[in-house]
């Protein structure tokens, strides 16, 4: 095996792929938490629809190891927020304008979860590295 | 009789592949911990004889490759260290089981384990130095 005498590096490179995966997931959130208010272009078209990320567990051939990553971004079909404002450019013929079916709430405590998961898997890449130390030190006995 | 073959040094470095190789797996564990239907793993400690050499459980069958033209086995699934498919105690409606708490937890149990290992190591090769008059 090409991997063997690399361990620990594999063990790294695994965890690498966890903080890519969750920066990937943080983009989104960012994404969706930006266009918290943005409307339509023209009138009565559809606003921002809000964007859910995905995670699939991946065998990566080069590493002989079960990786995360990013899945597909899809939109969520949940309706819109509708509000009266015939003002608005956005407004329909009966001057309702909608909104995007982003709720600050829910992007909040997913990118909490994020930012929790990200600091795992640093935590993981301090202890390998950690352990990479320990034996480099027993050459020093 | 080489110096790898004692008993002790090749009991120490049979610990230290598991230490990796459960790096390895808890890794995997927590790079996983938000994809729907993922199960944790995580491996079996070894066990040892009084000679050293570590017993029961892990006798790798491996697949014989008789062709070039065969793809190499995969060494993913646990080359030679059982593993312990009951863990996690707890599922979430995704079908996650993996409980980022749970899996620091092993991560610097794993750590300190490894760190004790390299240690008695180091100790080990030290008094080999002392036995031939060099300590």
């Amino acid at each position: 095996m090409a991997n063997d005498s690399s361990d620990f590096l594999r063990s790294m490179s695994i965890a690498t792929s966890g903080l890519r995966a969750q920066a990937g997931r943080m983009r989104v959130i960012s994404e969706n938490v930006a266009n918290a208010d943005s409307t339509a272009a023209k009138a009565g078209g559809d606003p921002y629809r809000r964007k859910v990320p995905t995670f699939t567990s991946a065998l990566d051939r080069t590493l002989d190891a079960k990786v995360v990553a990013l899945g597909r971004v899809v939109p969520d079909q949940s309706s819109f927020r509708v509000k009266y404002d015939p003002s608005n450019p956005a407004a329909d013929a009966t001057g309702n304008v909608k909104y995007p079916n982003v709720n600050p709430l829910i992007e909040m405590t997913d990118m909490r979860d994020a930012q929790r998961s990200y600091e795992a898997n640093l935590n993981i890449i301090g202890a390998t590295r950690r352990m990479i130390q320990r034996t480099l030190d027993i050459l020093k006995t | 009789m080489s110096i790898n073959d004692l008993p002790v040094l090749s009991a120490l470095r049979t610990k230290m592949q598991w230490h990796q190789e459960r790096q390895r797996v808890l890794a995997e564990n927590v790079s996983n911990s938000d994809t729907p239907n993922f199960k944790p793993r995580d491996l079996v400690e070894p066990k040892f004889n009084s000679t050293g050499q570590a017993v029961g459980g892990f006798a790798p069958l491996s697949l014989t490759r008789t062709s070039a033209a065969h793809i190499v086995p995969s060494s993913g699934e646990s080359a030679s260290f059982d593993q312990n498919r009951k863990v996690g105690f707890q599922t979430r409606p995704a079908g996650n089981a993996v409980s980022l708490e749970e899996e620091m937890l092993k991560v610097s149990a794993n750590q300190m384990d490894y760190a004790a290992a390299t240690s008695l190591y180091g100790k080990s090769l030290h008094l080999l130095k002392t036995a031939i008059g060099k300590g």
